[in-house]
């Protein structure tokens, strides 16, 4: 699995979240205020003032019926504008897309993963041109026909109106997402043949743990060995060295242990996919004629569980690691082992010895063969609990889906009250190509870690022809000017870029298809509270556009 | 009912600007009036005048560049004032895609009225503006008539106190124009305000009982129809057909306290009186048609 989980800090998350939005909320208050002050000439600064107080009555003396009123129109509006024959294109998709899906892969393990992947983004792209184009065009048409007057001129609030469009468009949103959603569950029942799906068709749940290294000498380190390869997703250890890599898992005790269907005892259950690296295949004259020879081929590892406060160290039966397999490693309750020292065999119990008081477990992992090297990440060791059924995890991808639609029409709606119809629609599809497409570009641009020049740097650069390797020719001071100038827009931008959600959280595919549950922590969380962080600032972005357009403008 | 007027205008003037904020036209030129509660009041203008503008001003959807309007006591900025007002625009905006119960009944929940009232107040509104038959087609399927008597109907959703009516017998066959001319001296037979704008200066005439001439975004005339209408320098006298020699007398009589006559001759009908009473006699006798330069009745041709 190439993804790493975190769990979400949720006081960090709001803290940061309070920041972004109270300094944009008073930035908008300052200009608006200033803008009142030398615009509006005597009149405009108690109009400022009325203009606040009315927002504050209009966003909470909303009537549930009048917003009702036009989130039923806006139904009404969409299913008689023939919106759903969004359905026929999708019919027509899973109509045939079985006749290509089927054999695609020969791998039986990837068959759900195809199939998985192929339902979540299908529905994810006939989703989101139905809310992209319904949001973004709903108001401003409107307002071209005039309708939006006969509105306007009833005792309706602009914060009704704005609230009552999103409410509307999301019930459409939810309906698309729901019929679709369980046609491609049931398309995916029917298209998975029964002998995988038994096995394939679950969700995992897993509890990663916190990965440290030591190095060749035993020393501890934080990264692993690179052997070449430009993504450092895994670090290396290398065999037959004091290289270990160490998991630390927490929160185990006996609820973690699960029925071992081959000894039909309670045992603890983990799984690897780690990968290899070899500096040597065998010897060159050497024949693999059987399995057995093949098997002897493979790299292999060892798991040894440790104790600290009891200073235990207990070594597991070495294994094979086999690449792009889950390989499973039963650990029984009781474990017998042979002090390397004195050669007496003990036997542990799992919970009461080897798991810490704190239920924490650690897990050390060494290669065994010498000159090879085994690559891991964090979440390429973990413990599985009992497993969910394949429905938990396929609909929890739904509800991100279904967030990210919200999210859409939210933002859809906010454009739709500044701008037209048209460049609503262009202005979201760019904030959603670069919320999914350019958040990882961005972030890092952000961040600094692209070691480029800034933009006023890289402008004179241009002009100047000058070499970027070289850094800038000319006096110190005016380099460090520059860089101040940079440094000031990059923080400007850092809060611009607060604007643009990353779409790719509300994306669980990767869970799903690889027989994953959804992790609360991790990622439903994470696309709640983004969803939620985004609706203040788009309403009152929304409220205020049309509160203080002219309808009528010329 | 308060000594207030239902519309208070102070020096209201309408500059629309370009994209760089420079001046383009003055809509509206310090206008200043007051409309009473309880009077058919008109707004009279050419083209580009300035009456639709002001209108939209009166309702919020274009806001003054200068000067002040309250409506009914409030701010027209005020949406609390819409609760007691009613508009019908120049042209159909309705939602297209509802029918007429449907349009009537989305109206009345924006005014937050219960369910109930809504029923019975949409029932009674499409049997007055005469749509029983068509109460569930979409309005998309109307005629333009029909769409300005569903226009009409949710204007008075509300039972307003202040009617705002844009051109409202633009598209209005003649008994609809007549209709609608009768609805507006019942709205004001009840007691309500009604403020209209037209073209149609016959049916200005008809119902109205101040009007406001503008030009050019000026205010031109204002007052009473009649005051206005009158000639004080002229004396018309309307009496059953007299004889040759009895005319004769009678300019005689005149000559006598030293006036002129200036015009001897029937006095026309207008022609909206003379279409309706063709219609009227149509449809008491059926079979009566008009060809060429002679009346033929039908049971005369059998």
């Amino acid at each position: 699995m190439d993804f790493d989980p975190e769990d979400i800090n949720i006081p960090e998350s709001l803290t940061y979240w309070g920041l972004t939005f109270g300094i944009a909320l008073a930035a908008s208050l300052v200009v608006a205020f200033l803008l009142a002050a030398a615009l509006g000439g005597k009149k405009g600064i108690p109009r400022y003032f009325d203009h606040l107080g009315e927002g504050l009555r209009d966003t909470f003396g909303m009537s549930l019926r009048r917003v009702m009123a036009i989130s039923s129109l806006t139904v009404k509006e969409s299913i008689r504008k023939k919106t759903l024959l969004v359905f026929v294109v999708f019919a027509i998709l899973f109509m045939f897309a079985g006749w290509f899906l089927s054999g695609a892969n020969a791998n039986k393990d990837l068959q759900l993963s195809v199939h998985v992947s192929f339902v979540l983004t299908s529905i994810a792209w006939m989703v989101f041109p139905v809310a992209l184009l319904l949001s973004c065009w709903g108001i401003p048409e409107d307002i071209r026909l005039r309708s939006l007057h006969t509105v306007v001129t009833k005792p309706v609030k602009r914060s009704e109106i704005v609230v009552g469009r999103v409410i509307g468009f999301s019930l459409v949103g939810t309906f698309v997402v729901a019929v679709m959603s369980i046609v491609g569950y049931i398309w995916i029942l029917r298209q998975i043949p029964p002998e995988i799906a038994k096995a394939e068709l679950i969700s995992r749940v897993p509890i990663y743990g916190h990965l440290s290294y030591l190095d060749r000498q035993g020393q501890p380190t934080n990264k692993g060995l690179n052997t070449g390869d430009i993504n450092e997703f895994r670090g290396y250890i290398e065999g037959a060295t004091k290289a270990r890599a160490i998991w630390k898992f927490e929160n185990l005790g006996e609820s973690s242990l699960r029925l071992n269907p081959a000894t039909q005892e309670k045992e603890l259950l983990m799984e690897n996919s780690m990968q290899s690296f070899r500096t040597h295949k065998g010897g060159i004259d050497d024949l693999v004629e059987s399995s057995e020879e093949m098997e002897a081929l493979l790299l292999h590892g060892q798991i040894v569980l440790e104790n600290p406060e009891k200073n235990l160290r207990v070594s597991l039966p070495q294994f094979a690691i086999r690449e792009f397999h889950q390989n499973l490693n039963w650990i029984p309750r009781k474990i017998s082992s042979t002090d390397e020292e004195t050669q007496e065999t003990k036997t542990y119990d799992l919970i009461e010895d080897l798991i810490q008081d704190d239920g924490s477990l650690i897990v050390e992992f060494r290669c065994v063969d010498a000159g090879q090297y085994i690559g891991m990440a964090r979440p390429d060791l973990f413990v599985r609990l009992p497993e969910k059924p394949f429905a938990s995890s396929y609909f929890k991808s739904i509800f991100g889906l279904w967030m990210m639609t919200i999210l859409v029409i939210v933002m859809g709606v906010t454009a739709s009250t500044f701008v037209k119809g048209p460049v609503a629609t262009l202005l979201l599809l760019s904030v959603f190509l670069m919320g999914t497409l350019f958040q990882h570009f961005m972030e890092d641009m952000l961040a600094g870690n692209l070691k480029r020049s800034g933009l006023f740097e890289s402008g004179i650069r241009i002009l100047t022809h000058g070499n970027p390797e070289v850094g800038k020719e000319g006096s110190i001071e005016e380099s460090a000017a520059i860089k101040r100038i940079d440094q000031g827009f990059t923080g400007f931008l850092k809060l611009a870029s607060n604007a643009v959600p990353n779409f790719n959280t509300f994306s669980f595919k990767a869970y799903t298809a690889n027989g994953f549950d959804v992790p609360l922590r991790s990622a439903i969380l994470p696309a709640v509270f983004s969803l939620l962080g985004f609706l203040l600032p788009c309403f009152l972005l929304g409220y205020f556009s049309l509160k203080l357009r002219e309808l009528e403008a010329k | 009912m308060s000594t207030q007027p239902a519309i208070e205008i102070r020096n209201l003037t309408k500059i629309y600007r370009d994209f760089w904020g420079r001046p383009k036209v003055r809509a509206v030129n310090a206008l200043s009036l007051d409309i009473q509660h309880g009077e058919v009041f008109g707004l009279l203008g050419p083209n580009g005048s300035g009456k639709t503008t002001t209108i939209k001003m009166l309702l919020g959807l274009l806001f003054p560049s200068d000067g002040e309007i309250r409506v009914l006591g409030k701010p027209a900025t005020d949406v609390k004032k819409n609760e007691e007002i009613g508009y019908l625009p120049e042209e159909s905006y309705l939602y297209r895609f509802l029918n007429a119960e449907e349009t009537l009944d989305f109206y009345g929940r924006l005014f937050d009225m219960p369910a109930a009232e809504r029923r019975k107040r949409t029932d009674e509104l499409i049997k007055m503006v005469g749509l029983d038959k068509a109460r569930r087609r979409q309005l998309k399927e109307y005629s333009k008539g029909m769409t300005r008597r569903i226009g009409l109907a949710q204007a008075l959703i509300n039972n307003p106190k202040l009617v705002l009516l844009d051109e409202p017998t633009s598209g209005l066959d003649p008994i609809g124009t007549r209709e609608m001319k009768d609805l507006i001296l019942k709205l004001k037979s009840e007691g309500k305000t009604v403020v209209m704008c037209s073209h149609l200066l016959a049916d200005v005439q008809d119902v109205c009982d101040r009007i406001a001439i503008l030009y050019n975004g000026e205010l031109k005339q204002l007052g009473r129809v009649e005051d206005l209408l009158s000639s004080q320098d002229k004396t018309q006298i309307v009496s059953s057909t007299l004889s040759a020699e009895a005319l004769k007398e009678i300019e005689e009589v005149i000559a006598r306290h030293h006036g002129t006559v200036q015009e001897i001759s029937h006095p026309t009908t207008s022609l909206e009186e003379l279409f309706l009473q063709t219609v009227a006699d149509s449809q008491a006798r059926p079979g009566q048609r008009f060809v060429a330069d002679e009346k033929i009745s039908s049971e005369s041709s059998k």
